[in-house]
C-alpha cells in the first residue's frame, strides 16, 4: 500500500477555514503540534485551548487519524530538572487520549537551553552524551506513544560536519520503535546552506528506519540583517515546494521501505485564498509521486 | 570534565550567546568557550558566524512575534512608532530572559517588566 498524504493544521482561523477542502478531498492524515493546542502558563498543568477542539472536529468530520509533531518538547535539553519535562509529558498524555496519535516526533535539537525558552531548535554536539539523553527522552514519550521520532532540522549554524549527522541518528536510532522524520526541505536548506551534497547525505542514512517524510517551502532572509549581507535558506513553510525537493522525494521516496506518510507543512499567516489551487495540486503531486 | 557538566555549561554557554546583542562576539569572548567546545569535540571554527548571527535574530524575532500575537497594547505601541517600540523590545530582550513559549506568559512578562522599567 502507498504511504498516507497528510498536511498540517495550524491554530488560526483562515488557515482552516481556507484549506478546509483539501482537509476534505485530499489529505489522508492531519499532522498537528500537539503545543499549538494548549495553554501554558507557569507551573501549572497544561489546559486545552479552543484549537484542541477544532482540530478533533475537523479530524472527526473527514474521519482522519492525527499524527503529532511538536517543537517545544526539546529532545536534545540534557540537563534541566524533570519538572518541565513531567508537564509536557503530561499534556501529551491528555492530548494522545482524545486525538490518538498514530506517532510522535519532535524537532532534534534544544528549544530550551540553561532554563531559558529560545523557542527554536537549536543545534546540540553529537557526542555519545547527547545521543543517550535524546533516546530517554524519547522513550519517556513512548511511554505515551508507542511510536516515537526526530526530525533533522534545518540549523543556520551547525556544530559538526554535516555529514556526520546521519551517524548521530544511527546512534539515537538504536532503540525500538524510534524513527527518523526526513524533512526533504531542511536537508535542500543544509545543502544550500553549507553546501551539503544531499544525495551523500541520504546514502549514510538507514532509510528503512524513515516513518515520515516532509516537504515544504522556505524562504530567505532579508540580506539588511546580516554585516556580512549573506542571504541564508530559511525553514519558514511559507512558499512553494522547490523542484530540488519534489526531486529529493522522487528519489528517496521508494527506497524508505516502512515509509508510512508524507506531509505537506505550511505555515500559519502564509496561507491566502490564491495558494489554496497551488497547494492542492502539490498534495496531489506527493500522491502521484508515492503511487 | 565530566559529559553532564560538559553539556551543561555548553547550553549556558551557548544560550548567553544567542541572547546577547552580538552572538559570535559572546562566544568569542566567553573565558570558558574553548574549554567547553573542546570537551564536546565541538571545533570552534565550524560554528559558521553568520548562522549563530542568524539563530540570534530568529529566536528574538519569535520572541517579538509571539508578544504582538498577545497584546494588542504592544501591537499599537509598535504601529505608533515602529523604532522606539523596536528600542523597547531590544532592551526588554537584554534585559528578561525569556522564559517562556506562550504569547500570553511574554505579555506577562513585558508589561511588568514595563512597569518598573525607565521608559
Amino acid at each position: 500500500m502507498a504511504p498516507a498524504v497528510g498536511l498540517t493544521l495550524q491554530p488560526e482561523r483562515s488557515y482552516l477555514d481556507l484549506l478546509s477542502s483539501l482537509f476534505e478531498e485530499e489529505a489522508d492524515y492531519f499532522e498537528v503540534a500537539p503545543e499549538t493546542t494548549w495553554i501554558r502558563e507557569g507551573d501549572r498543568p497544561f489546559r486545552r485551548n479552543g484549537f484542541f477542539g477544532a482540530f478533533l472536529e475537523i479530524g472527526e468530520r473527514a474521519g482522519k487519524p492525527f499524527v503529532a509533531h511538536g517543537v517545544g518538547l526539546s529532545l536534545g535539553t540534557m540537563t534541566e530538572d524533570g519538572a518541565r519535562l513531567d508537564r509536557w509529558l503530561e499534556a501529551i498524555a491528555m492530548s494522545q487520549e482524545a486525538f490518538r496519535f498514530l506517532w510522535y516526533t519532535d524537532h532534534l535539537g534544544a528549544t530550551v537551553l540553561d532554563g531559558r525558552s529560545l523557542v527554536l531548535p537549536i543545534p546540540i554536539p553529537m557526542t555519545n552524551f547527547a545521543a543517550a539523553a535524546v533516546r530517554e527522552r524519547l522513550a519517556a514519550v513512548q511511554a505515551i506513544v508507542p511510536d516515537v521520532g526526530f526530525e533533522n532540522t534545518a540549523f543556520p549554524f551547525l556544530l559538526g560536519e554535516p555529514l556526520d549527522e546521519p551517524g548521530f541518528f544511527a546512534r539515537i536510532l538504536e532503540r525500538p520503535r524510534a524513527h527518523l522524520l526526513l524533512d526533504l526541505h531542511n536537508l535542500f536548506t543544509a545543502a544550500v546552506n553549507f553546501g551539503v551534497d544531499p544525495r551523500e547525505y541520504l546514502a549514510r542514512l538507514d532509510l528503512s528506519r524513515v516513518i515520515e517524510i516532509h516537504v515544504s517551502g522556505g524562504s530567505t532572509n532579508d540580506p539588511e540583517w546580516l554585516p556580512s549581507r549573506r542571504v541564508m535558506r530559511l525553514d519558514s513553510h511559507d512558499g512553494a515546494v522547490p523542484e530540488e525537493v519534489w526531486s529529493l522525494l522522487e528519489e528517496t521516496g521508494p527506497r524508505c521501505a516502512n515509509l508510512r506518510g508524507v506531509t505537506l507543512e505550511r505555515m500559519e499567516g502564509t496561507v491566502e485564498r490564491d495558494d489554496v489551487p497551488r497547494l492542492r495540486e502539490e498534495m496531489r503531486r506527493i500522491r502521484r509521486i508515492l503511487a | 570534565m565530566d559529559p553532564h557538566d560538559a553539556h551543561r555549561r555548553f547550553e549556558r554557554l551557548l544560550a548567553d550567546a544567542l541572547l546577547s546583542k552580538d552572538p559570535v562576539e559572546a562566544l568569542d569572548g566567553a573565558a570558558d568557550a574553548g574549554e567547553i567546545l573542546e570537551a564536546l569535540g565541538i571545533v570552534r571554527s565550524a560554528i559558521d558566524p553568520d548562522g549563530l548571527r542568524l539563530t540570534g535574530l530568529l529566536v528574538a524575532k519569535l520572541r517579538f512575534e509571539r508578544l504582538l500575537r498577545a497584546s494588542p497594547e504592544a501591537g499599537k505601541r509598535f504601529e505608533a512608532d515602529p523604532r522606539e517600540f523596536t528600542r523597547a523590545f531590544r532592551r526588554y530582550h537584554a534585559e528578561v530572559p525569556p522564559t517562556t513559549a506562550e504569547p500570553r506568559e511574554e505579555k506577562r512578562l513585558f508589561e511588568a517588566w514595563t512597569e518598573t522599567s525607565p521608559s
